[in-house]
């Protein structure tokens, strides 16, 4: 579904991501594990499609994603249609004035009819628990219910891939545990679940595969979740844990 | 529990648009944050000169091209200015004669009439003012960095909170402009069709920035607080010279002189 052959990125003359490949299949749960500034973030930027490789090339669904493809107004609408990208800064990710039409946003450009945004948006006020805040500006939010809706206006999209950069910063251990346990069901409905993440503690159970980059920008190990997990010295070695 | 709709795949086919007004938005965005961001000081000896210098002798220079009534002086002040701009790194000096081009064509366009009414030697002298003004305060910005040209000020007597406010507003210039390039590049991701009243999400973003900016601030002024902070802002001044500053002043002296000659 995603194939990253050779990618490199630079932002300026600073090294981000140095001869990334990556395959990623549909159905995939991975966790990108990786110090500061190691590219983790820059990485979930690429793949959706907000940066472009300086070397290499990036494909979703066999279609290559750059600047060119980009341009063509129909394949990116399409191409974004189908991967959803949660921020580490909710606050920059809402821009309605009340959660309802956050969360409404997505189906109402997609067309669908008043009763299946109706559907789509009360659903999502459901699952991610926020039916008491729906007519709130989302900018008063405290930051837990802010990634709650950030969430949320992104799966009213039913994309088919979620990318989310640190989704377990600035909540609470209550929230942590719900957002692994929405995860986990994404995953198990189908979702590819692609996550940048700094806090183990919470995340057990959600990933089936981690990649780790290395203060050098490279992908040091792509192995099972469990297994990275468990290699302390490894862990300790390249100032994860 | 999931509802249906998540587990099946939309069968969605986008409609295609023309309208490029957030890419636009995010491009122009960029570019200027780049531009301030910008911070380094390049090579050449035009980038090294004391920027208290480069501060004043361009106030002053500013000051005399502006009451000079002296066809000559101005182009003598060109002439030194060209030379200026051929010591300057080369996307600097290009990003400056681009810029410095506009201002004077649409200058031109407003003195037709009156270079056709006869009055051809005022209406070049104004031409001529406003290239040369608008060269010397670009190769300012351009060569000195925009907290040097503040704590220049400080030697103009101007108050040291307001050179702390301007120091701050162009921090937070870079601060609020990236968060709206997040918040556009949010609109757009999630923008997957077309919907005539997408523009009006701007204004909402815009509205936004405001609220965080207001936030921003309320949370620094309570960080400056507990710091200590009691309305005193002090600021050293670098009056350490070398000896290209030497030769600035000297140069610059000899065009004052200039200017005291034709003016008199």
């Amino acid at each position: 579904m995603i194939r990253l052959e050779d990618v490199s990125f630079k932002y300026k003359n600073k090294v981000a991501l140095n001869k990334i490949d990556i395959n990623i299949e549909e159905g995939e749960s991975i966790a990108i594990i990786g110090p500061n500034g190691s590219g983790k973030s820059t990485l979930l930027k690429l793949l959706n499609g907000i940066i472009f490789a300086s070397q290499g090339k990036y494909f979703f669904d066999e279609t290559e994603i750059s600047e060119e493809t980009i341009k063509d107004n129909k394949f990116s609408k399409s191409f974004h249609k189908k991967i959803g990208f949660v921020f580490q800064n909710s606050d920059t990710q809402l821009f309605c004035s009340t959660v309802f039409e956050e969360i409404a946003f997505g189906p109402i450009q997609m067309g669908l009819s008043n009763e299946d945004i109706e559907k789509r948006v009360s659903s999502c006020l459901r699952m991610l628990n926020i039916e008491k805040v729906k007519d709130e500006h989302p900018y008063n939010l405290s930051g837990g219910e802010k990634k709650r809706v950030a969430i949320a206006s992104v799966l009213a999209l039913n994309p088919e891939v979620l990318v989310l950069d640190e989704p377990m910063n600035g909540i609470d251990p209550k929230g942590k545990k719900f957002l692994k346990e929405l995860l986990i069901m994404l995953n198990k409905s189908g979702k590819t679940i692609i996550c940048a993440t700094h806090d183990f503690e919470y995340v057990e159970g959600i990933f089936k595969r981690g990649i780790v980059f290395s203060e050098n920008h490279n992908i040091i190990r792509d192995d099972r979740y469990e297994n990275i997990i468990k290699d302390k010295q490894f862990l300790e070695e390249h100032n994860i844990i | 529990m999931i509802d249906e709709w998540l587990l099946e795949k939309d069968s969605y086919i986008p409609k295609g648009e023309k309208n490029s007004y957030i890419e636009k938005s995010i491009f122009s965005m960029v570019k200027t944050v780049s531009i301030i961001r910008e911070n380094k000081i390049k090579e050449g000896i035009i980038y090294h000169i004391n920027p208290l210098l480069k501060v004043v002798i361009s106030i002053l220079n500013l000051i005399f091209i502006a009451i000079t009534r002296s066809f000559i002086y101005v182009g003598i002040f060109d002439i030194y200015l060209l030379s200026a701009l051929l010591m300057m790194d080369k996307r600097d000096r290009i990003r400056i004669i681009k810029m410095s081009l506009i201002f004077p064509i649409i200058t031109f366009i407003a003195l037709i009439p009156a270079i056709l009414m006869g009055n051809i030697y005022n209406s070049l002298l104004i031409l001529q003012k406003v290239l040369s003004t608008i060269v010397l305060m670009s190769i300012l910005s351009h060569t000195t960095r925009w907290s040097d040209i503040n704590k220049a000020l400080k030697l103009m007597f101007i108050p040291d909170i307001i050179i702390w406010i301007m120091d701050i507003t162009i921090k937070y210039i870079v601060l609020l402009a990236e968060y709206s390039i997040d918040l556009l590049f949010a609109l757009k991701l999630r923008s997957v069709g077309s919907s005539k009243d997408k523009n009006k999400f701007i204004s909402s973003i815009v509205g936004n920035v405001f609220l965080k900016s207001y936030k921003m601030s309320e949370e620094m002024s309570s960080a400056m607080e507990c710091r200590g902070f009691v309305g005193e802002y002090s600021i050293s001044k670098n009056l350490t010279f070398k000896k290209y500053d030497y030769i600035y002043v000297i140069i610059n002296l000899g065009m004052f002189l200039l200017f005291a000659i034709k003016f008199v």
